[in-house]
């Protein structure tokens, strides 16, 4: 019973770590207005946290250059499973204007498994919030899987 | 046997270990929905602190490699524990399980237990970001903890000036005295002291514009950088049980004589009272204010908070 | 003839103190030959003592026998005495205890301790006759016998603070103690030749029986010049700053024997002045005073105390505010206080002894004892840092620890003088109590984090534990950190009520040298044994259990709920020792060695302070000259005091 209730409270408690690897400010500030009393992410239960450790979903935005690349792979390897990758804007998922640039290392696949994409330079916040929702429920399918294997 | 029974209800149900979560979490809950309806938003559901603790409970523990694992994962346990043992000589009114060892200066060294464990777990974790956060917690603690001792001491005066050595430190006495005279909270010397009460909660829980510690745009959690799953979910909790336990404190040091003679009312009438006191110490300080610095804090307490607090003591110490 | 135990215990308390200074005189006659033979020499020594003083515990502190000895049975004749004696009565015995046993931790230490360094035999005869000195002191029942005993003890401990005198400062900061040592001895001696010139007499009895009714300004001049000698060897302040410069650079051994032993004959000097001697605690300036040379110890030191960046400096400021916290509840004049003095004094020497002998154990292992430069430790000395949290909870009051029973007692003390006597000095006593406990626990935390937990420094990375038998008298005195804590209620019954109501009788104490009536005789009243009143209720062994029960229960309630399969708690293996995901987490940047210094801790705190810890830098300037300056200035303050006040 009690691992039923984890796996319905997965879903609803879902808290965000947002890794900037490269990006141009501009996905991270709509990121940002998701939380704001317009949207209210919190509403869903969504909560940025300060930590890898803590979250479950993270949110990559940014072409990933050449210096962000380690510390994106690193703090990527610190957070605990089940977790869920967004790739957050069209940088991460093409490089966008970036690309064929020297010091971008992307696209974002090449480093990890990306679960949920957002397209859009910059993503509208209704956008986000549909990817995060989506994201929440991959997470708790993942949860369940984790317990069966 | 009956008495054993009795000990694992008091320990177990109430008021111990299900009564503190329960409550506790309720109020955060109430909390996080109070300050998004301050803010015009439409905020998380109610049970959403309890989600956070289950979610908790269902990630992966990492333990990182300059942690000391044994510490590391006794300090949350420990820490729960000791909030819950002072929760259990709290009495609700008149209703009190362990009357004869109530005592304030105990209860106010197993709060520093709490603190401590979380220091001492932030230390195990080895990170510098906890480095700072519990060089900050501690800072904040010594903030609160003069204000607070000087509350202690003029209700302890107040209680006890009729006892034959003059002062009294036991919750029970101090119960009884506003069973008979009158809440402390309406004689007007003792209303400074209260008002510094309530400044010492928020910072005695880690509340928004005190939480210094785990300031997370700052120093990424501070304390807690380093914990994940279950043992960061129990810390969560500790917070919210703290809540609780520091508002049923101010209700029996000030409001302690309204007691109704049941004890399920009694608990009733505490937890309506705990709703209203995190309301106004807690959910309207959150949404106005930004966060401290960590020499404000200590600048706020040590001369604000402990100035309202030394007035009533100087009155109370005058006879008034 | 038959064999009469009762009169043979009478030479119990001479056969243990010479038992010392014999051990002493041998060790350096046998000890060059062979190591093993000095050891056992040193070891034997201190062990009869041991054993001495602990079969006195029946007859004196169950029984509430007094023991007088007469050195060659010189007794006193027509009410005056003439010889040299020794008086054990609960008080002295209760110090006495104290003293034995942090010998034997000290010395069973320095075994191991002291194994790398070269002449040894200097050390243990050094050793041996301090702790001779320090027994002879609390057990003498005469006045100049005291402060012979004193000499001794100062100048054995200033050549054992140079004793490694290699380390850096500590030629230096022997020499400093040596010149303000001496002045404190000094004004001990001067003391002494004032009441001998008046009372005719060095009897410690005798002098009781006759000082109250004796009216004259040059014992009030005495009473200064004692009390400062004995504030003096206590390092009361302004004496501090001596003891930090001789800590930081003895041996952790001598650290404990200055700190627990030194100390506690200074506060042993002062109750048997202020009760026995001249009997005038219940007059209200001697508290005022007494009280508040206690709160400004107390105070100071530990706010100097955060400032330090070496272990042991620290560890000696703390030793000096909790002696503060001694001086503060003995100065209230009320039972309660004395024994919550007693307790408190007890309980800092068993922690602060503890505490010494693991930053002893860090220094063995790591060669430093930088705060900003260790760290991480807690990997590398488990052991070691089990240990020294249970010495820093004890000392910062945590329950369930001793240190949380004898200053749960103190506040209590204290607050009850101010309820009783209506006075707000007593209130402003309890909160500085009660917020330095706070500030010892922040500075304990300081130390935990820069030591043993954070990041280890790469220099450190082949550290090893101690051996055991550096931990085995580490363990002895954790386990009597949490004895006294779990069970103060039967070290009150067995221990602290004897020695307070022998603290206060005076009446008692001189009959049992002179004779009964004689206290009568000069207008002494009798003693009314006073009753111990606690205002509150502690029960440490239920609160104990409780959270005991609370804590499985919080475990059983985890173990139903959760899943292993889940709930993966991540072994660590030799794979993931590159492994990123085990790295502290550190803004993605590569694990580097970012260890937060320890002086860079509780900024908020010293930044609001800093006008005052600026003036304090500038006050402890490290110069002889200004020390001596500061015990002189103490002196005439006291001077003045005493003749306008009493």
């Amino acid at each position: 019973m009690f691992q039923r209730m984890i796996d319905k409270s997965m879903a609803k408690s879902p808290w965000i770590f947002h890794i900037n690897a490269g990006s141009c400010n501009g996905c991270d500030i709509e990121l940002v207005s998701v939380l704001t009393p317009r949207y209210d992410a919190e509403r869903l239960g969504f909560r940025l946290t300060g930590t890898p450790r803590q979250a479950d979903i993270v949110v990559v935005s940014g072409p990933v250059t050449s210096q962000t690349k380690d510390r994106l792979v690193r703090t990527l390897a610190q957070v605990p499973e089940p977790r869920v990758v967004v790739s957050l804007g069209s940088c991460p998922r093409s490089g966008n204007v970036f690309k064929g640039s020297y010091c971008v290392d992307g696209p974002l696949e090449k480093y990890t498994h990306v679960d949920v994409s957002v397209g859009g330079c910059t993503p509208k916040p209704e956008a986000i919030m549909a990817a995060l929702a989506k994201a929440s429920e991959i997470l708790a399918e993942k949860r369940k899987e984790m317990r069966q294997a | 046997m009956t008495t054993l029974l009795w000990t694992i209800f008091h320990v177990l149900v109430f008021p111990g270990l299900l009564f503190c979560v329960v409550v506790g979490l309720l109020l955060a809950g109430l909390d996080r929905k109070l300050v998004a309806r301050m803010q015009n938003r439409v905020g998380p559901p109610l049970l959403q602190p309890w989600y956070d603790f289950l979610k908790c409970c269902g990630k992966e523990t990492i333990i990182p490699r300059h942690a000391r694992r044994g510490l590391f994962l006794a300090a949350p346990v420990l820490g729960f524990a000791a909030l819950i043992t002072a929760a259990l000589f709290i009495p609700v009114f008149s209703y009190s399980v362990y009357s004869t060892s109530a005592d304030l200066v105990v209860i106010l060294y197993l709060l520093t237990v709490v603190g401590v464990s979380m220091i001492v777990g932030a230390a195990a974790s080895g990170s510098p970001f906890a480095g700072v956060g519990l060089s900050r917690e501690m800072v904040a603690m010594i903030s609160y903890e003069l204000p607070f001792v000087l509350v202690m001491l003029a209700v302890g005066r107040m209680a006890g000036v009729g006892t034959p050595l003059g002062v009294t430190f036991s919750l029970q006495a101090i119960v009884d005295w506003q069973a008979a005279n009158g809440n402390l909270l309406f004689h007007w010397s003792m209303i400074p002291a209260a008002l510094a009460m309530l400044f010492v909660i928020p910072c005695e829980i880690g509340m928004h514009p005190f939480d210094i510690a785990e300031a997370e745009t700052e120093i990424c959690e501070g304390t807690l950088a380093e914990y994940s799953g279950p043992p960061a979910g129990l810390f969560r909790l500790t917070h919210c049980v703290k809540m609780y336990v520091m508002c049923a404190l101010f209700c029996v040091l000030f409001l302690g004589g309204i007691s109704t003679g049941y004890a399920a009312l009694d608990a009733l009438v505490m937890v309506v009272l705990s709703v209203v006191l995190t309301f106004v110490t807690m959910s309207v300080p959150h949404a106005v204010c930004a966060r401290f610095k960590v020499e404000q804090v200590f600048k706020f307490y040590w001369t604000v908070v402990a100035g309202l607090a030394l007035i009533s003591l100087i009155l109370v110490w005058l006879g008034l | 003839m038959t064999f009469d135990f009762s009169n043979f215990i009478n030479n119990f308390p001479i056969l243990a103190i010479m038992s010392l200074f014999l051990g002493a005189f041998v060790s350096s006659l046998v000890g060059r030959r062979s190591a093993k033979v000095r050891n056992t020499v040193v070891f034997l020594s201190m062990l009869i003592s041991l054993v001495l003083i602990l079969a006195l515990i029946k007859p004196v502190l169950l029984e509430g026998k007094i023991i007088n000895y007469w050195l060659g049975n010189w007794e006193p004749v027509n009410g005056w005495a003439f010889g040299n004696s020794l008086e054990v009565d609960a008080l002295s015995l209760f110090f006495a205890l104290i003293v034995v046993v942090a010998v034997f931790v000290s010395g069973v230490y320095s075994f191991f301790y002291m194994s790398h360094d070269d002449s040894l035999v200097n050390y243990y005869t050094l050793f041996l006759m301090l702790s001779g000195s320090v027994l002879g002191l609390v057990l003498s029942g005469d006045l100049f016998n005291m402060f012979v005993m004193i000499e001794i003890m100062t100048f054995t401990a200033v050549a054992l603070t140079a004793f490694r005198n290699h380390y850096e400062g500590a030629l230096e900061g022997a020499f400093k103690y040596l010149v303000v040592g001496s002045l404190g001895s000094t004004s001990v001696l001067i003391g002494i030749a004032l009441i001998y010139s008046q009372m005719h007499t060095l009897n410690l009895a005798q002098i009781a029986a006759m000082l109250p009714g004796y009216d004259s300004p040059v014992i009030l001049i005495a009473f200064a010049f004692l009390f400062v000698g004995f504030g003096s060897k206590a390092f009361l302040f302004p004496f501090h700053p001596l003891a930090a410069d001789a800590h930081a650079v003895a041996p952790a051994s001598i650290s404990l024997m200055i700190s627990g032993v030194l100390t506690k004959c200074g506060v042993y000097g002062i109750i048997r002045l202020c009760y026995c001697l001249y009997q005038n605690m219940d007059q209200t300036f001697v508290q005022y005073f007494v009280t508040g040379i206690g709160v400004i110890s107390m105070f100071v030191c530990v706010t100097m105390a955060f400032n330090q960046h070496n272990f042991k400096r620290l560890l000696a400021f703390h030793s000096i505010s909790q002696v503060g916290y001694v001086i503060t509840v003995i100065g209230l004049g009320s039972a309660l206080g004395m024994s919550a003095g007693l307790f408190h004094a007890m309980n800092h020497t068993i922690f602060k002894g503890l505490l010494f002998l693991t930053a002893g154990a860090v220094q063995h292992a790591t060669g430093s004892l930088d705060l900003d430069e260790l760290g991480g430790l807690s990997k590398k000395m488990p052991g070691t840092c089990a240990l020294f949290l249970i010495g820093a909870a004890s000392i910062s009051g945590l329950p369930p620890f001793n240190g949380f029973a004898s200053k749960w007692m103190i506040y209590q003390a204290t607050f009850q003088k101010a309820g009783e006597t209506g006075n707000f000095f007593f209130v402003v006593v309890c909160v500085a109590a009660l917020i330095t406990s706070v500030l010892t626990l922040a500075s304990f935390i300081k130390v935990a984090q820069s030591v043993f937990f954070g990041q280890l420094n790469l220099k450190f990375a082949n550290t090893k534990e101690v051996s055991l038998g550096m931990r085995i008298p580490m363990w002895i005195l954790a386990a009597l950190c949490i004895l006294p804590g779990l069970f103060p209620d039967k070290v009150q019954q067995w221990l602290l009520t004897p020695a307070t109501q022998a603290a206060m009788n005076a009446p008692g104490y001189i009959d049992a040298a002179m004779g009964s009536g004689y206290a009568a005789s000069f207008a002494i009243p009798a003693y009314q044994p006073q009753q111990i009143f606690l205002s509150g209720a502690w029960q440490p062994v239920m609160w104990l259990l409780l959270l005991i029960s609370v804590t499985l229960a919080v475990c059983i309630v985890a173990l139903l709920g959760g899943d292993e399969k889940a709930t993966v708690t991540s072994e660590i293996s030799a794979d993931t020792d590159c492994d990123p995901k085990y790295d502290s987490f550190f803004s993605g940047e590569a694990s580097v060695y970012s260890q937060v210094g320890g002086s860079d801790l509780f900024w908020g705190f010293k930044h609001n302070w800093r006008r005052y810890f600026s003036f304090m830098h500038d006050w402890h300037s490290g110069v002889v000259n200004d020390y001596t300056l500061y015990g002189t200035a103490a002196i005439a303050v006291a001077l003045v005091l005493c003749v306008i006040f009493l």
